[in-house]
């Protein structure tokens, strides 16, 4: 990207896509990082580039289609709960990371609420990412202390005879929330109810709710 | 009551007094999720692996764990790991993170 005399003409003030004009020192960091590493032939610089992709294609809909599955198929959701990794990868849901998965079924008398206190560890191959609030300190620091009011914040009110259990994330074990299925879904098909099952009720913040937004009893 | 200090090193959080639940989030800027990918790369590798990315956040101290962002932490955990291994010394990431602003200042909008 050389600024040479002869674009001075072209005098328009549009933005430069290349390249972000004020780079800041960790990114900077991060770039240096990476590079002494490439050159140090550590890995190749096409292997963050993939990376990347892989990150990209990782969406909580993946965690709905196999939510969907375990509503429909019995003998699923057995293994699923049983293994969760290697359930999910019967789907062809590949793990990129060496993590095992634990999957938490919500019933009538038990409520689960995934939350990593030491830091952000999450099912990223089945969800991608955390939202920032997964990795704060108020949901970090309550979810295990005071569950009920953290859901509350959520608007999710659980029924006192209701058990919640609170499960701690650590950098080799993830879970994953099973929820209920709605009542009013049994026409249903594996993809529309996939397509109500969302990431913030795979991580047991929110009940599954019907489209028009009654919440399931 | 520095024994608080002992007992509870900056990520052990759980069970923390603290303030609502604000459900905020951000789309990762790109050089965040290049460092993400980093993360998983050099995981792969075991060159660092999640738990050592962890305690080498941790490591920052309580006041670079609340005055840096999330992938900022990670950055700077990564570099003081690789300073530690022996595989990165501080003058060269010195010398390339200069190499790289002058690389960048100059391919800039001025």
């Amino acid at each position: 990207m050389e600024h040479s005399s002869d674009h001075a003409p072209h005098a328009h003030d549009h933005d430069e896509i290349a390249i972000a004009g004020h780079a800041g020192y960790y990114e900077i960091m991060e770039t240096a990082v990476r590079e002494l590493l490439v050159d140090r032939g550590l890995f190749g610089a096409d292997e963050i580039r993939h990376q990347i992709e892989v990150l990209d294609s990782r969406t909580p809909a993946l965690g709905a289609a196999v939510v969907a599955r375990a509503w429909l198929d019995p003998a699923f959701r057995s293994r699923l709960l049983a293994n969760g990794r290697a359930a999910c990868e019967e789907l062809g849901v590949t793990f990129y990371d060496d993590t095992q998965l634990i999957v938490l079924e919500n019933t009538a008398t038990v409520h689960n609420l995934i939350v990593c206190t030491l830091c952000s560890c999450y099912p990223r191959p089945l969800l991608g990412l955390p939202p920032d609030w997964y990795k704060l300190k108020p949901y970090r620091a309550r979810a295990v202390i005071e569950p009920r009011a953290v859901l509350a914040e959520f608007g999710t009110v659980i029924a006192d005879d209701v058990e919640i259990r609170v499960s701690d994330s650590t950098a080799m074990v993830r879970y994953l929330v099973l929820p209920r299925r709605p009542d009013g879904t049994d026409s249903y098909s594996e993809q529309q109810l996939a397509a109500l099952v969302t990431r913030d009720s795979m991580i047991g913040v929110i009940p599954v709710l019907l489209k028009n937004g009654v919440q399931a009893p | 009551m520095s024994s608080v200090l002992v007992s509870r090193l900056p990520n052990d959080i759980g069970g923390d007094p603290a303030g609502r639940v604000e459900q905020v989030d951000h789309v990762l800027e790109p050089w965040e999720k290049r460092c993400h990918a980093l993360a998983d790369v050099l995981d792969f590798h075991k060159i660092i692996n999640t738990e050592e990315k962890r305690r080498g956040v941790e490591a920052l101290g309580s006041e670079m764990i609340g005055k840096l962002s999330y992938y900022e932490r990670w950055i700077v955990a990564f570099a003081n790991i690789l300073f530690q291994k022996g595989i990165l010394t501080p003058a060269q990431l010195a010398f390339k993170m200069a190499e790289v602003e002058k690389r960048w200042t100059c391919a800039s909008p001025p």
